[in-house]
């Protein structure tokens, strides 16, 4: 393969909004911003952006202005720069509080007045099994008028921890971002780290990453049906999902060793290694899968009382998608055809086309039948990918080796960035990780107002976003 | 006092006791049906034994109101299993039979729940509680006139009498029992608070109707709300079976029936929840209308047979 052209413009403080003003008008696509430690004073400030497998980096030494009204999709980032780091962000008004805890309610709530209306604070501790997050419903009966999002409140700052470390440990810091991404952020922090040191991936290595990111989106796709039936109370689909999830999670662990796939991929190469008996064995598991998935899919499709529910709410429009930079399968959902694996040179995607609905509505419908419809496609791929065996392989040389990395990789949530700046001696001076979930939370915060309260769990199922790969 | 009468008494009493095995029964019949072991149907009993040994909490500042919530709720439901006679039959409590006051003491154990959600000023019960009153101004009409329009072939309101009209195959002849009996199933789903108008499994807050106010309760007083919201479930199931089951020979023969009606019964409800997901909230005052649809087109199809 030939690697990503990577491109690295330099520029001044006071040119970097000109300079995303025009990258923006060329074409490129906001991949994420992030702030990075340097001598002088106050950090660095670092932008990346994709366009058709090419890749820009703009570095400025230092923050001046905002992007966000360029960019509404760097709010986050401009935010989360700011608490970790101090940059500072002119125009960016107000900059309120994201990771920064310590912060007092208005400081990162915004106000809402009038009459009748209230506010319906759930979380950061749910009453089932839900990770920590705060949700700050304003409300007026039940209509909701405005979700402020407070997470972090599992921000463990693996990026700041994996600074120093050699790629190795780092791999593990950008893994366990979360649980059930793991191998879209190790494929992405794997990729990054090929990149800056010129390595390019052999087919076999390609063959293998593929194979485990297909199995990660499976069983999470199948989490996700379950969790959505969950949402309506729908108990048959919630049974039915969660019982080919697990399934789908033994073969993970007869494959790997281990049912989240954990620890089973590498930096510049790939221990795993599946024999053509293991390989059948396997295919023959995944037809059974695909025909038992097929059968509740379209039971759920049949189960009027669940469709009913899935209509006109939590709609997304297509224009909302784009400016907020929505990615994954919401994105997807609102007629937005991206997905980062028709772009992924150094994983053995080929000529995949995204999956958009037919009637892209973007409303909670959508979402569920990007992923349904997603089911066996990706079954269908992991067939493919198992038509060999597999042997362990080496990624081997390709181009010149730099001092940043950069890789796109779809997870199951949306696209996800890692970047890496590596120092002397091969250890990492800095670890970006930009996951789909980062990307799509802000979306979802702006898709609830004028839905009805009990129709959030729904809402917020139909995204299914993670938070601890968020929170770091 | 006769001796059956005496027998109908110890039965009714005897409902208290046995009706968290009614909701334990659909709870079992609703996990086989998803494909899980489930529970035992005697779960609700462990449930309301460890409830019962826990010390409670309540939240602060709380007053009177909140204390005396469980109580009332209590005592409305025990005096509403009084009220409804077992197999045709039941001694006088001193609270009558009438429909109309069972409608009332229920209406009575809803709101000291709903003021309770009001008292303890979280967002969680009085979300849950708002939406219950919501759904009452719809659902209390239509109980109303369900029970108004079983009472047509009776022409009277007590229960017992009720009951006994509604005995034979006669009765069906009529449409207006056929729609009263629908009316019936659709208002006790939401009585009864179970889906597909609200999902009393659910751990999502923000969904939650009858379980909301409950959030905060805790020991004897949630083991208290509890047994009271499985008593309700009994009461109508009773109800149901005495205004449109079968019914037939002796008093003892009855009595066996009605229990294999409310067996019946539970088997319905563990079927439709499992087979319906919860209905949008907006939705429920739609559902409740079409039951008293079916009450006024009963009623005038009972007017155009007696004119």
């Amino acid at each position: 393969m030939t690697p990503e052209r990577f491109t690295r413009r330099d520029v001044a403080p006071a040119a970097w909004r000109g300079e995303v003003a025009a990258a923006l008008a060329d074409g490129w696509r906001f991949a994420g911003l992030w702030a990075e430690a340097a001598g002088g004073d106050g950090p660095a400030l670092r932008a990346a952006f994709h366009r058709h497998g090419e890749r820009l980096l703009l570095a400025a030494p230092a923050a001046r202005d905002t992007i966000v009204d360029l960019v509404p999709a760097a709010g986050w980032d401009e935010r989360e720069a700011h608490d970790l780091h101090g940059a500072a962000f002119a125009g960016h008004e107000p900059l309120r509080a994201l990771v920064d805890h310590d912060a007092p309610t208005p400081q990162w709530t915004v106000p809402v007045e009038g009459r009748d209306v209230f506010q319906v604070a759930v979380g950061p501790t749910h009453a089932g099994v839900i990770e920590s997050g705060h949700f700050r419903f304003h409300v007026v009966g039940e209509r909701v008028l405005h979700l402020d999002l407070r997470l972090f409140y599992k921000h463990r700052g693996l990026e700041r921890a994996a600074e120093g470390r050699p790629v190795t440990d780092a791999l593990r810091h950008a893994e366990r971002a979360c649980g059930a991404d793991a191998v879209a952020n190790a494929i992405a922090f794997a990729h990054a780290v090929e990149d800056a040191r010129g390595l390019v991936p052999t087919p076999d290595l390609a063959r293998a990453r593929t194979l485990l990111a297909e199995l990660e989106r499976l069983y999470n796709h199948l989490n996700d049906l379950s969790a959505i039936c969950a949402g309506v109370g729908f108990a048959p689909g919630t049974m039915a999902f969660a019982g080919l999830k697990e399934r789908a999670m033994r073969l993970n662990a007869t494959l790997t060793g281990h049912r989240f796939l954990h620890g089973s991929v590498r930096v510049g190469g790939s221990g795993l290694a599946i024999s053509a008996p293991a390989a059948s064995e396997l295919r023959s598991a995944l037809a059974e899968l695909r025909a038992e998935t097929r059968r509740a899919w379209r039971e759920l499709q049949f189960a009027g009382s669940v469709q009913d529910r899935f209509d006109g709410v939590g709609v997304l429009a297509l224009e909302d998608a784009r400016r907020l930079g929505a990615v994954g399968p919401a994105a997807r959902a609102a007629g937005l055809a991206i997905d980062a694996r028709t772009d992924a040179p150094r994983l053995a995607y080929r000529e995949l086309v995204p999956a958009v609905p037919e009637q892209p509505g973007g409303a909670v419908a959508a979402p569920v039948e990007v992923r349904g419809a997603g089911l066996p496609v990706g079954v269908d791929l992991l067939d493919e990918l198992l038509a060999a065996p597999l042997e362990p392989s080496v990624a081997e040389p390709g181009g010149a080796s730099r001092r940043d990395g950069l890789a796109l990789v779809e997870s199951p949530r949306g696209q996800t960035l890692c970047a890496v700046a590596l120092g002397d001696g091969g250890v990492v001076d800095r670890l970006h990780l930009r996951t789909g979930s980062y990307a799509n939370w802000p979306v979802l915060a702006h898709v609830v107002p004028g839905n009805l309260l009990p129709d959030f769990p729904l809402i917020n199922k139909s995204f299914e976003l993670c938070y601890a790969c968020a929170d770091r | 006092m006769s001796a059956t009468t005496v027998a109908a008494g110890a039965l009714q009493v005897a409902g208290a006791l046995v009706a968290p095995l009614a909701a334990g029964t659909v709870q079992t019949l609703k996990a086989r049906l998803q494909g899980r072991p489930g529970p035992s149907p005697l779960q609700p009993y462990r449930e309301l034994r460890r409830l019962w040994r826990k010390s409670g909490v309540r939240p602060v500042p709380s007053t009177l109101v909140y204390r005396l919530a469980p109580a009332l709720v209590v005592a409305a439901v025990a005096v509403g299993l009084l009220i409804v006679p077992v197999a045709g039959r039941a001694p006088d409590w001193g609270v009558g039979h009438d429909a109309l006051v069972l409608v009332g003491v229920l209406a009575l154990g809803r709101f000291a729940i709903a003021l309770a959600a009001w008292d303890t000023a979280s967002g969680f019960a009085l979300m849950g509680a708002a939406r219950d009153l919501t759904f009452a101004v719809f659902a209390e009409a239509v109980l109303v006139l369900a029970l108004l329009v079983a009472a047509l072939p009776a022409g009277s309101t007590d229960l017992t009498a009720m009951s006994a009209a509604a005995a034979g195959t006669a009765v069906w002849d009529d449409p207006a029992h056929w729609c009263a009996a629908i009316a019936f199933a659709l208002v006790a789903i939401a009585e009864a608070g179970r889906q597909p108008v609200d999902n009393p499994d659910t751990h999502l807050e923000l969904t939650m109707v009858h379980e909301g106010p409950l959030l905060e309760y805790a020991g004897r007083e949630l083991a208290c709300l509890q047994w009271a919201a499985a008593a309700r479930l009994w009461l109508l199931l009773v109800l149901a079976a005495e205004l449109f089951g079968p019914k037939g020979g002796g008093f003892w023969a009855q009595a066996a029936i009605l229990a294999g009606t409310v067996a019946v019964l539970c088997a319905g409800v563990a079927l439709t929840e499992t087979a319906l997901a919860k209905m949008r909230v907006l939705r429920v005052p739609l559902f409740l209308g079409g039951g008293a649809a079916l009450c006024l087109a009963g009623m005038g199809s009972w007017l155009a047979g007696a004119a």
